[in-house]
Order: C-alpha cells, then structure tokens, then sequence
C-alpha cells in the first residue's frame, strides 16, 4: 500500500508537469498508469471540481482537471488560464505552497461527503501513521523535491538576475581560509557533515559553501560559507580537514557577493586553432592543431607531430635485473617526427593497419594521418590560454603540403596569438596603430609602456599632438613598406633583418638582407632595425662556435644559414653541414694553451703569425688539440676564419702583456742545474718557508681597514693570508686580511714588525709569506739589520739574493751588483718576488735593465733582453745572469758564503753574479765548452771541458747550447753579439 | 545517509549536469538519473545521454544545504532543486536536440558555462 501512495505521489507529479508544459505527449500513459494502479483514486473526478474552487492553490486539482480535459475540451481550456495565474501567484512562495499544501491537501478530502473517500483518507493516514519517520520524510522529500525543479523553470524565466541581488535579508557569506588545493575536498566534506547530521538536533546551519579554486584563480586558498551568523560557520566547520575557520575569517560584502560567483565563459575551440598538449605524458606541452569539436565542446580531435621511436626502445622495460620499469616515468622522449610508415613496419609490422592512399595509418592503436598524430582528447587536457605557438613550430604543421607551399592559416594563428597579448612588448619609441575599439585607427609613437596600457604620443590624424593611453590588446605595430626591419621574437627568423615589402593586416613580408628571401611575420615580432645583416645562430649553433662533426674531425661555423651552417674543419676545408649532422659543440676553452713555434705559450685572443706560407696574422679564437682557428680582420673570406697547426705560427702579441718572449717553458724543468740538484732545486722556487707556528699569532694588533678600522684585538689563529683577530672591545673574533693588520708592542702599543724579533729566525725572514701579501711591507726589509752574510748562509739555501739584499746590511760589493736589478721591487714586491727577476719575468723592468743592461743586447733591438739573455740563447732567453748565478741557490750566496764551487767556481762572486756583462757571459765559453757540454751532465763537470768551464759564463754557454737543441731557434739571429760567442753557437747550428 | 559525498579518490568520476549543474558520479547518473531534470534528460541507464548531458568540465563547487533559504542556490538559480553540490561553471554545450526539447517543454535552459552572464 505504501508503494501505491507513493507512486500516487510520482504520478501526481508528472501530472503536474504535464499541465505546466502542455505538450503532453506521455500523459496518457500516465492517466494509464495511474488507472492501473490507482484504482482507488477512480472516484476522484467527482468530486474535485469543489476543490478546485476552494483552494485553486491545490496541486492536485490540477490532475483531475486534466482528466477531464480528456472528455471536456472547453472547460479544460479554461481551466488551463486559470492555472496560468496561479501558477505565477504559487511560484513567488515555494515555501508556502510546500508548508501548506500537504495538509490542505488532507483537509480538503476530509471535507467530501464520499464514503470511499474517507476510507481511503484513513487508509492513507494509518499507512503514514505507521511508517517511521525517516520513510515519511523520505517520501516527502521524493514527493516535494521532484515537483520543485519544474517548478524552479517557470520561476528562472521569470526573474531576471538583477532582482535576484543579494539584500541585507539574506545570510552572509564569509571567506575562510583553507589548504590550497583541497577545496573541493573540503566542500564535499562539509557536504557530508550536511547530510550526517540532518535530522538531528544538531544540524549543520549553513545553508551553502562553496569554493571557486583552481590552479590559476585567485579565489583559491578559500572557501566561502554562507550562513545567518558567523558562529554556525565555526560550528558547521569545527574539526573539518584543511580549513581553518578559526584563523580569519573574512564577511563578504553584500555588494561583492554576485563577484563571488561570476563565471567567465571559456572560448570555444574552434576547428584550426593551436593547442598545447597537457596530457599524454609524452606528449606534454607540444603544440597541437584542433581538427574538430565534439558537439557539446567537451572533446576535441586535434593533430600533432607524434614522437615515436617506433619500438626501437622496447626492450629495456625488462631491465637487466628483472624488474618491470615503472611505467609512471618515461625515458627521454623520443624527438618529434612525423610518421613514417617504413620505420613502422620495420619493428611493428603486425601493429600497423592503414591505407597508403590516405596516407592514414592506425600503428600500435594510434591514428595517423598524412603523418601526424590525430587522436581525440578532452579539452581539460589541452591548454587552450597562452598557447604563444611560435611560427616555428607552426611551420611543422604547414610543411605537411607535398609542394612545400606554406599553407599556413596565418588567421587561425594570428586569433590564437591575439589572445596572449602579454608576449607582445611595446618599447618607447615603437610607431603603433590601434587597430581595435574605439580609438581605432589612431597611429602614434609610444612613449610609455606600464604593465597592459600604452601612452601614444598620437602623430597622425585628428588628433595628432594628442597623447592617449590606451590598452595594448588592439594595439599594432606598423611598419611602412621600405622599412628596415628586424625579427625580434616569436619566430624562427628571430633575427633575420630585412626591408619590408608588403603589410597585410599584422602580417609583413620583408625581403631579408641575408638571403634574399622573403619571409612573412607578425609585425609584433618586428622592430625598427638599425643594424645590417644578422648575426646568425641556428639553435644552439652561431657563428665562430667550435662543432664537432665527426670523432676526428672539428670545425668552425663560418657561416650561418637559414637550415644549414658552413664549417671550416681543421683540414681547411668548408663545408656546408646540418644542424642534425654536427655531432656536439665544443665549449670554448678558455685555458686551453698551445706552444707556438718558439715553443712560446700561446693562448686564446693571443695574436699569431703564420711562420711560413702566406704569413697570415689574426686571434686566436680556438685551440683543438694541435690546430688552432684564428680569426682575422683583414679577409673576409670564410668569415675570417682560418686554421693552421700551432707550432707554425709565432706570437705577435699575447693577450694582456704576457710576455711570451720569456715566459716560454717552464725554466725549472729545463734548468739542469735544478735537475742535477734536486735538493736545491726544490728550495729554489717556492716561497720561503717558515716553521712552526706563525709568528702573527698572539700578537696584538691594530686593523687599519674595513669596517673594524682602528679596532685593537689580538691575533687567535692565521692562515697564508688571513688571520683571526679575537678584538678587544667587542669579544667576537673576526676573520681580516693580514695586510690588514698592523702589529702593535702589548706594551708600548708601538707599531712593530713581529719578524723583526724573528730576525733570528731566519726561515721566518723569507718573508713570502706576509711580505708576499702585504705588498710594500716586506718584514724583513727592516729586518736583519744585524744578519751577518754568514747567517744567511748557514741558514738557508733558499735564500734568495734579493732577500739577502733587502734583508741585509751586511751586503757584498759582488752583491749588490749583481742583484741591484732588485732594487725596483724593493718597495712593491717580496723579496722572493725580486727573486723572480732571476725566473726572468721580472727581469724586464727598466731597474734591471739599468742595473745589467750591456749595450749588447741594443744592438739586437731586444730591448728587454738582457744581455746575458741575449748572450747565453734565445731560447734559454728567460735565463738572466742573476739567474744563472744564482740558479743554484748555494751558488748564489757566492762566495760571499764561500759555498757552491760550480756556480763560482772562480771564486769570485763578481764574476757570478756579473755574468751578464760581455766580458763574462760571452768570452768565457770556450768553443768546446759549449759544444761538448751541451747537456746538465756538462754542469755537472764530468768531462774536461765543463771543468775547465766553470765559469759562469762557460757554464752559460753549455746551456745555451743546450737551449738550441731544444727548441731551435736560430742563434743567429738573436745570438751571436760578440765574436766569442757566435762561433760557438754557429757551430752548434 | 550521506549520499551527495564523493571520496577524493572518487572525484574524477565526477560529471555536472548542464542544465541544472548538480555534480554527481557518473555511476550516479547512470543508476538513479538527474534528481532535477530526470523528467526531461532522462540520463537513468543511458550512458549516451548522460555523455551528451553532463560534463566532466566544471568549476567552482557548491554546497547546498538549504536551496530555499540560500542566496547562493537563488543566485545560481538553484532554489528548487534538491540540496547537494553543484558547480558554478559547467563547460559543454547541451546537444541541439536536448535544447530543443526543453524549448517545447518550456523549460528555460540556463546556460552554465558562463555565456548567459552577459545577457544580464
């Protein structure tokens, strides 16, 4: 019995229904039904017509009179007006009708006098009477909540939005804060507590929430309750996951809410736009073109480029260990390449269906059509906003025509491009055309570009002089035909320049200086250009880049062209290559060091000669193991560009000054007198040592610099160039430069040299290591004022004469003149940096020259030669005198310190440390000595000659043969300034 | 009882009627049909009409707890419905037929993908 009240209920709704929109095509099978299963309502007819004009409200009626339209056509037609304006009465109060009418309903049966009514009003009212509550309310709801919605149109037709504005009346609605992300997880759970709790007696009390999150809106992090009072939010929302009630809550205004809930139509994709691909993982981000649109716009069959590796990376899902790659994390895409139907049969021969005709293929379950992709996807997964598809990438879709035309629906693309007004960029300056809204056809200059509006300084026209702003959506750039154009962007003749030929619309064809072709781009990809000719690049690759073209073979990139870029390999040959056929670039190496024919470090940027051929001089800009590309002003043949074999070529000029003449090989590995004495040779170079704990520590000092200037501390802890000072005043430690620093006496507070004190330890007075930092402060050069010549010899073998010479007082005569070339760095450098000067780098300053200098070397022209350079050879040129006396450390202390019989051998310090005067350096050799002595062995004296030879200057010779043998320069040229000499090494060539 | 609940794991299953916008799972739609506009749509069991009908693009989720007395469900047009959740945006367009079936129901379709904002 139940079910028959209920299906009394339904049918009565449908009934509703049917007179509302009378169309009622089904309503007979309704009256059908309700006559099968009702046939206690059979009765009903009689009587309703009282009804009817007691309550015209009633629902009910209305079925009856239907019934009765059945068989009366006029009274059913008035009956229907009469509806009409109920109707519009009833819609205003839903509320009311749904209260009322129920009982009503009941009261007004109970008013008949029908027998079989009563009875069956009594029927009914026992049967409810006996369901338990939540039945009832369920059949209410069924009853009442499937009228409503029909109900719900009359009233949507009726009332437009503005009357539907929120008023004080209404409840409130409130923005709460929530986890990002979650909030359609929150409302569903507020939606559950709703549903949990109804019919309790704690119902949730808000009667809607809602959320308008999303990735890109700004109404995300919130949602919005709306409710009578604050309080029920917190109750409605107390313990609910990721929102936060109780943190802030925000009411919206009542004038805002309308806001709150506007939606903002999305375009409609049209056939021909681009897209980009959201979805396939493979797939992510690549541009797409919409074929066709489902009807309801839901999906979409686009095409694209597919990237297929045609199963050539099948194997390894099976890894070598057994394990199944997780198919969540895809390998390296394969590139994007249309469809190649041979490759596809090639592996997959079973898994490719098509139609060679068509050109359409379906391979391993995919569509292809004349080699593109073209699948069906659902717009959430394409990106239809901001696409920006580059003229590039379009062109990939264009060039499907066989004839290579350029189909491109430029229109298609301009609309997508329209969309992103963000990627054009008015600079000051630009000239523009207002192409769209109400300024249409204005053209100015701007000059003021902020965020999306433009300020036009207006040139033509009405309103020329007139400066407006206007929104840079409608805006063009505008060109006249003959203008110098450049590419700037967007396209892949970014920087092609060209004059322009033809404007169509926002579409200008320019003539391209470089190649003469014409090329079609947005003029919001232009600008005014002001140079000629582009610099090339291609990808990765642009002009005078190294390249990789195969294991053995590199090349230049001379000349970039549209698809392709000449190389001048290192054979010397050019060829015109692919992007695709160069293997990899060739980062510039910036050390990379070559030795020329001198043997002279050559480096990049370092200006060559070509020794032979046609004497070809330019930089250097690439070293690749023996070759090396050099780049030249003077041909514009291959850009330039030339290759050559380093060691054919002499330096003209090294990059910055360095002076390739001496600072050639590495003198401490050729010297054999540092081979033949290791002990000494070790010592020799590297900076003094000092031992134990450095002196600095525990001193108390002042910081002369920075921001902790004149601050007192004392030194906690050093390194070679730092030390920590722990300060006074503050009780921190601070980290400072020891040049920094200056020494102060604990007691006098007096500035005092800390190695003063050290004189007697004379490691300590090498000085490299506070002197080499702090530049004019050697320590020891007030130093050792007591040190006796003998000191210093006992002490150190690797001492150096210009630390002898600063260091001490006690100086020889033999001393000083050989090293006063020190003299110039006696206030600007270490004494072991003087000591360079016999390492030869030094060994150009006009001290040192003036110190040495013979009128010799003049005569070569070598300026910075010195004569003992000159004299020994060239290639040994770096070898001053003060070096090859002082080379062997003991030998340099001479005979001052009585100690190395090699180096002075006569006895004479004089004569080691004067070794470069002509006298010394060049007569001494005898002809023998040097040509029979040509190796270290000779220094070492073995044989009769090189005794006989000890000399400075013999000693000399012997290595200047020695030199020539090396690296062969031609004495000749550099050699030979006194008849003694020359023979020697004339012979020796 | 709470029936109108979808589990997060759930929500992809999730499709808006376009014509009322009431969000629901598919399975939903197919076992017991548009509780607002089963008369007209009649999605129960058809998997077709609820392809066509409903959308799987949508935005912004209600909750309505009380459609008669919220100014939300008034302003979406929703008083009268049933409670439960609805989007504020239902991309799709209801196919032709569908459209013209409801203009000789003398239902007026409200566009919910935003295009009928305009015309207000």
């Amino acid at each position: 019995m139940a079910s028959n009240s209920w299906q009394f209920a339904g049918a009565d709704d449908e009934s509703d229904d049917d007179n509302f929109n009378p169309a009622p095509a089904d309503m007979s099978d309704e009256e059908n039904n309700d006559n099968d299963e009702e046939t206690t309502h059979n009765h009903r007819p009689a009587g309703k017509t009282v009804r009817q004009a007691s309550s015209p409200g009633n629902r009910r009626k209305r079925r009856n009179k239907d019934r009765r339209a059945a068989f009366f056509d006029i009274e059913a037609e008035v009956d229907d007006e009469d509806e009409g304006e109920d109707e519009v009465g009833d819609g205003e109060e839903i509320e009311d009708f749904i209260d009322n009418a129920h009982p009503d309903d009941i009261a007004d049966s109970g008013r008949l006098n029908d027998d079989r009514r009563h009875r069956e009003l009594d029927r009914r009212r026992e049967m409810e009477a006996s369901l338990d509550a939540e039945k009832q309310a369920e059949i209410l709801r069924e009853r009442y909540g499937k009228r409503a919605p029909a109900r719900g149109y009359g009233d949507m037709a009726i009332v437009p939005r503005r009357l539907l504005l929120p008023s004080v009346e209404d409840p409130s609605i409130w923005a709460v804060r929530c986890k990002e992300g979650k909030e359609r997880e929150v409302i569903f759970s507020i939606m559950r507590r709703i549903e949990e709790r109804m019919g309790t007696k704690n119902e949730v009390p808000i009667t809607a929430a809602f959320e308008r999150g999303g990735i890109n809106s700004v109404m995300k992090g919130y949602i919005y309750v709306e409710a009578q009072r604050q309080n029920d939010i917190l109750v409605a929302l107390d313990g609910i996951l990721n929102v936060y009630p109780r943190s802030n809550m925000h009411l919206v205004e009542i004038k805002d809410m309308p806001d709150l809930l506007r939606v903002i139509k999305t375009p409609n994709l049209e056939p021909g736009a681009w897209v980009r691909l959201k979805k396939p993982a493979k797939h992510v981000g690549d541009l797409a073109q919409v074929i066709d649109v489902t009807e309801n716009g839901l999906e979409a069959r686009v095409r694209f480029i597919p990237r297929l590796d045609y199963g050539v990376r099948d194997d390894p899902v099976f890894q070598a260990d057994g394990k199944r790659k997780r198919p969540g994390v895809p390998g390296p895409r394969p590139p994007q390449r249309l469809f190649s139907e041979a490759e596809a049969r090639k592996r997959h021969p079973r898994y490719l269906q098509g139609n060679p005709q068509t050109n359409s293929w379906n391979y391993n379950g995919d569509d292809f059509e004349n080699g593109f992709q073209v699948k069906d996807i659902k717009i959430q997964q394409l990106e239809v906003k901001d696409v920006n598809p580059t003229l590039e990438e379009v062109t990939k879709f264009a060039s499907g025509a066989e004839d290579g035309t350029e189909n491109l629906d430029l229109k298609a693309l301009a609309a997508t491009l329209k969309d992103s007004a963000k990627s054009v960029a008015y600079v000051p300056g630009d000239i523009i055309e207002v192409y769209e809204g109400e300024q249409q056809g204005v053209i100015g200059k701007a000059t003021n570009v902020q965020g999306d509006i433009v300020t036009l300084q207006v040139t033509e026209g009405d309103l020329a002089g007139r400066t407006i702003d206007v929104p840079n959506k409608g805006l063009r750039k505008r060109f006249r035909i003959g203008d110098h154009v450049k590419v700037i962007g967007g396209s892949r003749f970014r920087d092609e320049v060209g004059m322009v030929v033809k404007i169509v619309d926002d579409r200008v064809t320019l003539l391209t200086d470089q190649t003469n072709t014409e090329i079609t781009v947005f003029s919001k990809d232009l600008r005014e250009a002001s140079d000629i000719g582009g610099q090339g690049s291609l990808g990765q690759y642009s002009l005078l880049d190294l390249v990789q073209l195969d294991a053995t073979t590199v090349g230049c990139i001379v000349k970039v062209d549209r698809e392709s870029v000449v190389v001048l390999d290192q054979n010397g040959d050019t060829k015109q290559v692919q992007p695709s056929q160069i293997t990899n670039k060739l980062p510039k190496r910036k050390f990379a060091v070559a030795a020329d024919r001198n043997g002279s470090e050559i480096r990049l940027d370092d200006v060559v000669r070509e020794y032979g051929g046609q004497q070809r001089q330019g930089k250097i800009i690439h070293i690749h193991r023996s070759y090396i590309f050099l780049h030249t002003t003077t041909t514009n043949e291959n850009a330039g560009v030339f290759v050559t074999r380093a060691n054919s070529v002499t330096t003209v000029a090294a990059k910055g000054g360095r002076n390739t003449a001496t600072a050639g090989p590495d003198l401490s590995a050729m010297n054999p007198a540092l081979k033949r004495n290791p002990a000494a040779s070790g010592k020799q170079m590297p900076a003094p040592r000092t031992f134990g704990p450095d002196r600095a520590i525990n001193q108390t000092v002042v910081i002369r610099r920075g921001g902790y200037k004149g601050l007192l501390g004392i030194v906690k802890d050093t390194t070679d160039t730092h030390a920590r000072v722990e300060l006074h005043s503050r009780g921190k430690i601070i980290t400072i430069p020891k040049a920094d620093l200056s020494f102060k006496d604990k007691v006098t507070g007096k500035t005092i040299d800390i190695n003063q004190r050290g004189g007697s330890r004379g490691g300590f007075g090498g000085g490299g290591r506070g002197g080499g930092e702090f530049g004019s402060r050697t320590p020891m050069a007030s130093g050792g004022s007591d040190r006796t010549p003998a000191w210093g010899s006992s002490r150190s073998t690797a001492r150096t004469p210009a630390w002898n010479r600063d260091a001490g007082g006690s100086r020889t005569p033999a001393w000083n003149d050989g090293s006063r070339t020190v003299n110039p760095y006696d206030g600007s450098r270490t004494p072991y940096g003087g000591a360079t000067a016999y390492g030869g780098i030094g060994s150009r300053t006009p001290a040192w020259h003036s110190g040495s200098r013979t009128p010799a070397p003049d005569s070569f022209g070598h300026g910075s030669k010195t004569p003992a350079w000159s004299a020994g050879s060239d290639s040994w040129g770096s070898k001053t005198p003060g070096y090859g006396a002082s080379a062997p450390t003991p030998g340099a202390s001479g005979d001052t310190w009585g100690y190395t019989p090699g180096a002075s051998g006569g006895g004479n310090s004089s004569s080691a440390y004067d070794a470069p005067t002509p006298g010394g350096g060049l007569s001494a050799p005898t002809p023998g000595a040097a040509l029979n002595a040509p190796t270290p062995g000779a220094y070492s004296a073995p044989t009769p000659a090189a005794v006989s030879a000890p000399t400075p200057g013999a000693w000399q010779g012997g290595w200047g043969s020695g030199g020539d043998a090396v690296s062969a320069p031609t004495p000749g040229a550099l050699g030979a300034p006194t008849p003694g000499g020359a023979p020697g090494y004339a012979d020796d060539d | 009882m709470s029936e109108n609940y979808v589990a997060p794991g759930q929500q992809r299953y999730l499709r808006a009627c376009m014509v009322c916008s009431i969000v629901m799972t598919y399975a939903r739609f197919r076992d017991e049909g548009c509780p607002n506009c089963e008369d007209f749509l009649h999605l129960q069991g058809s998997p077709d009409q609820i392809d066509s009908c409903t959308s799987q693009v949508f935005e912004g989720i209600i909750t309505i707890a009380n459609p008669q007395k919220s100014w939300v469900a008034k302003w979406q047009r929703l008083d009268g419905y049933v409670k439960g959740v609805y989007a504020t945006k239902v991309s799709g367009q209801l196919p032709d037929d569908v459209r013209t079936t409801l203009e000789d129901d003398g239902i007026q379709y409200i566009p919910r993908d935003g295009s009928a904002t305009e015309a207000d």
